[in-house]
């Protein structure tokens, strides 16, 4: 599974904001330019920005193995006819790009984490958005955070408690239903404690504001982004038809 | 040590409440997300996420169903590994699976409102069959009609294409996970006020 | 000072769990609803040791609930340095600092340092003073220098440590701790009841919500137990635990 790894690679000194912000061009970018070159450039982009981030291309291939037959699946359904020669493979460029674009977005989220701790995407969260809905977001994604390690190990003891007792044999439905009413009423509990205790120290609309930092890299990171919007939008722009 | 206490703005009882059992359903959706059975027929593996999506709405009602649903999202985008089988990011929201992810929150907020009403909350296991299985129905519609079309649009597939790869298979599953939250909601053994 | 006169809680007719006693209501047509505590009238002093006992249900966790306004009274009232609860819910939380039950539910975040920071952030503290009142809390616990560890990575009774110093981040002149010791061990029990000792000794008032009066009477001014919601016995420790001998808690074993 993907974890934050310390370090001080460029990739940990850019803070999780300039990193998001990179992420969505990129994005942008490569919805506006989905053909071959397009694709070969953003490639070659994102292998640089993964030798930046201390990310192995093994690395992010390893962690989306189990993805790699979801993807290719669309581009071969597609080419497929129902009469001779039932392959026509010229149908399945479009989706094989599409399917190629989807792993160099996933490579980027797999430098992200590695790079971005917890506390920094909680904090860009919470900047990102302003007023009383960010504060309940940035908070909220901390808690789930927090809660996760919690209910999977709650969840993992159910299931072994369940196959134990030759729960395996049950129907489906009441398989289902057993891990999931042990996990709520555990979990409804633990919460109604957490709240109690949040408000205990205070829990306020107006905390202190996490620590802001922006640095060289953010500059570069942001001066990336533009650049990358500049191109979708380069392509996009005319495409809108705006002046015919 | 003394401080400016009139200037701390408190977070209300009822709102510091919502929000932990908002965050716990967006995490239990997470943990859902690689718990998978299998179907007994088609052997397709299939995880758990719609249920978190179900409970949330029949358990938090439409407004925070609602919120529950943008923290799950919001907290995945940032990289916590909440989505299916683990994976996470800005990327996976505009992979072709984002379609799901976004009409979460939608979701959510059928079922609340189905279950529920605009009104006050209602006890969920009191709330009529009909009225539970309608909302997860069309709640269920929302989260197919989203997926397929985002995964024909990023995918750059015909609709054909998507319903048979990313929808038909897991199905059958929505209706065995509407079936559990039905006997969840009606169990004695979780009780939410 | 913490000072509760005439103080009644009665919980809501759906919150009725466990198993207080229920008394006839005034209206007729309304559900019995539980009485939790019933004209309890207790004054704390600053920097006193009180230990609360009682057994399950009779309202120990309920009272001290009161102490900060996380519960509100059904009737009396609770003041604290002499203002109602009530007025300035910010002054009374960081005045009584509060420890729960079962310490791992109530972190918020994943490492020690920036759990104990909630509570300062909270009050809108500069990052210096933030800094300042973390270092100062974790040492006094014993856990200075290990602020970026991983709070679900230490042992029980390290939680309850970091839980502690989470409450003496917000400096509250008494610290109530509810149950602290369920689910720990012997010798981390005594480590976390070491801690409070010196914490008293330097002038933190100190309220221990227990139903196990082993050691805790050495180290206490005071000793209140509660039965059914009332105030049963209250006292000085040594005189006070002769009285109970029908009262169901677990008597220290030196009696």
């Amino acid at each position: 599974m993907l974890t934050y790894e310390p370090g001080d690679s460029v990739g940990h000194r850019v803070g999780a904001r300039s990193k998001l912000l990179l992420q969505a061009a990129f994005a942008g970018a490569a919805f506006a330019h989905t053909d071959p070159v397009g694709l070969a450039a953003l490639t070659g982009l994102a292998l640089a920005l993964l030798a930046l981030a201390a990310t192995p291309p093994r690395a992010v291939f390893a962690e989306y193995r189990g993805v790699l037959p979801f993807l290719a699946a669309a581009p071969a359904i597609e080419s497929f006819r129902l009469g001779a020669p039932w392959v026509d493979p010229a149908a399945a460029v479009g989706p094989a790009l599409a399917a190629y674009r989807t792993l160099l977005l996933l490579a980027l989220v797999a430098a992200y984490v590695r790079t971005t701790p917890v506390r920094e995407s909680e904090a860009a969260v919470a900047r990102l958005v302003p007023g009383k809905p960010g504060r309940l977001l940035g908070l909220g994604v901390g808690l789930v955070f927090r809660l996760l390690p919690v209910l999977q190990a709650d969840l993992a003891r159910t299931r072994e408690a369940m196959a134990v007792r030759l729960g395996d044999r049950r129907p489906l439905r009441e398989r289902i239903r057993l891990v999931a009413t042990a996990g709520l009423t555990r979990a409804l509990s633990r919460t109604d404690r957490l709240a109690v205790a949040l408000r205990a120290r205070c829990l306020s609309w107006n905390p202190t504001p996490p620590e802001a930092t922006f640095g060289r890299a953010d500059a570069l990171a942001l001066l990336l982004a533009v650049a990358l919007l500049a191109w979708a939008a380069w392509d996009v722009w005319p495409a809108l038809g705006v002046g015919g | 040590m003394s401080t400016a206490t009139e200037d701390v703005d408190l977070v209300g009882e009822e709102i510091a409440a919502n929000i932990a059992r908002a965050a716990l359903f967006a995490a239990l959706t997470g943990v859902f997300a690689y718990v998978s059975f299998q179907l007994p027929v088609t052997s397709v593996p299939f995880t758990l996420q719609v249920l978190g999506v179900f409970l949330a709405g029949v358990f938090l009602g439409p407004v925070w169903g609602v919120a529950s649903m943008v923290l799950y999202v919001v907290a995945g985008a940032v990289g916590a590994p909440v989505f299916a089988y683990g994976s996470a990011g800005l990327g996976s929201l505009f992979g072709q699976w984002g379609g799901y992810l976004w009409s979460y929150p939608l979701a959510a907020g059928i079922v609340g409102i189905g279950v529920h009403g605009r009104g006050e909350l209602a006890d969920p296991g009191h709330v009529g069959l009909g009225r539970l299985v309608g909302a997860m129905a069309a709640a269920t519609l929302v989260i197919y009609a989203f997926g397929t079309l985002g995964y024909a649009i990023v995918g750059d597939v015909s609709l054909v294409t998507a319903l048979v790869a990313a929808a038909l298979p897991f199905v059958p599953a929505e209706a065995i996970k509407a079936a559990a939250t039905v006997a969840i909601v009606r169990s004695d053994a979780v009780t939410a006020r | 000072m913490i000072e509760t006169r005439d103080l009644t809680h009665r919980y809501g007719p759906s919150e009725g769990r466990g198993e207080p006693e229920t008394e006839s209501s005034a209206d007729p047509d309304a559900p019995a609803s539980p009485v939790a505590l019933r004209d309890v009238s207790l004054t704390v002093p600053d920097g006193e040791f009180l230990v609360l006992a009682g057994a399950n249900g009779s309202g120990k966790s309920t009272l001290v609930r009161h102490f900060n306004g996380l519960l509100t009274p059904t009737t009396g009232e609770v003041l604290v340095d002499d203002d109602p609860v009530g007025d300035d819910l910010v002054a009374a939380r960081t005045r009584v600092g509060m420890v729960f039950q079962e310490p791992r539910d109530c972190f918020v975040a994943a490492t020690v340092a920036r759990d104990v920071a909630f509570g300062p952030e909270n009050l809108g503290l500069d990052r210096a003073e933030i800094d300042r009142r973390v270092e100062r809390a974790l040492a006094a616990v014993n856990m200075a220098g290990r602020g970026d560890e991983r709070i679900d990575r230490l042992s029980g009774g390290e939680q309850e440590r970091v839980a502690v110093a989470g409450a003496l981040a917000m400096e509250p002149s008494h610290l109530v701790l509810d149950e602290p010791f369920t689910g720990l061990d012997e010798s981390a029990r005594a480590s976390v009841l070491a801690h409070l000792r010196d914490l008293h000794r330097e002038g933190t008032g100190i309220v221990l919500v227990t139903h196990d009066l082993r050691d805790v009477l050495d180290p206490a001014d005071r000793l209140v137990i509660l039965a059914d919601g009332a105030v049963a016995v209250d006292g000085a420790p040594d005189a006070a635990v002769d009285a109970l001998a029908d009262l169901p808690v677990r008597r220290p074993e030196r009696c």
